[in-house]
């Protein structure tokens, strides 16, 4: 990645993972090459945001849950973080 | 050439690949000062020319190890080539530009120097063939070179 350009942080190597996908499996779903999904996963290449898009339709997700400017904070403890407390 | 070759170039560290790029930039010139330097001396003319292509081995090797590297990719005949094989090649061909162009000006720096300070510069044989053959090997070159200068060191398989 070029340094001018600023890292787009993600979640794919998690969402993979998670839905028990391999790099291979899920460039072909993608039509890219395997590297890239490396690449994308390490930080290293910013995809397009059509690739980014694409994505995001694959796993039936918002982009905003799978690409984001700052560093992604775990899922499990967005899941389960306790919601703030209502002033009574 | 073996899987087993095209496949280990594939995955060079980018720390050698870059030591390899070197080598194929600086090879050539330092092949042709040697040349140009033992001609100058007694030695016979066989054993110049054998030194000369000695010299030059590691140039010929490097630049075709960086052949293969991008082979597919910088010239596009891989079947398929995806948004970051694309940018990639647009990266190393702007990249060959800024090198091709420094090169240049460096050179016409230099001959400019040269020439200002009450020298001459004679072009025959012994000045054009050396320019003329960096320019028909360099010039296809150079953009896997620089592909090979500017990607980073593939993830590991999982």
């Amino acid at each position: 990645m070029p340094d001018h350009q600023r890292q787009v942080h993600n979640r794919l190597a998690v969402l993979r993972a998670e839905r028990r996908l391999s790099r291979k499996q899920l460039a072909d779903k993608l039509s890219i090459n395997y590297q890239t999904i490396g690449y994308i996963e390490r930080g290293d290449y910013n995809p397009s945001l059509e690739l980014a898009l694409t994505i995001a339709e694959l796993f039936r997700l918002p982009i905003e849950a799978i690409f984001s400017l700052k560093p992604m904070t775990p899922l499990s403890e967005e899941i389960f973080r306790d919601p703030p407390v209502e002033p009574r | 050439m073996s899987t087993t070759t095209t496949s280990r170039i594939e995955y060079l560290p980018r720390s050698r690949r870059r030591t390899l790029v070197a080598i194929a930039l600086a090879g050539y010139p330092v092949a042709v000062a040697v040349l140009v330097t033992l001609k100058h001396t007694s030695l016979n003319r066989w054993l110049i020319l054998a030194l000369f292509l000695l010299v030059l081995v590691p140039t010929v090797v490097t630049l075709f190890v960086g052949y293969l590297y991008a082979r597919g990719r910088i010239d596009g005949h891989r079947a398929r080539l995806d948004e970051r094989d694309l940018t990639l090649r647009q990266q190393a061909y702007a990249l060959s530009h800024r090198v091709l162009a420094a090169i240049l000006i460096a050179a016409t720096a230099i001959t400019e120097i040269y020439l200002t300070s009450g020298n001459t510069l004679r072009l025959d044989a012994n000045t054009f063939v050396p320019v003329l053959m960096w320019v028909i090997v360099y010039i296809p070159a150079l953009p896997s070179l620089m592909l090979a200068w500017i990607e980073t060191d593939q993830p590991a398989d999982a």
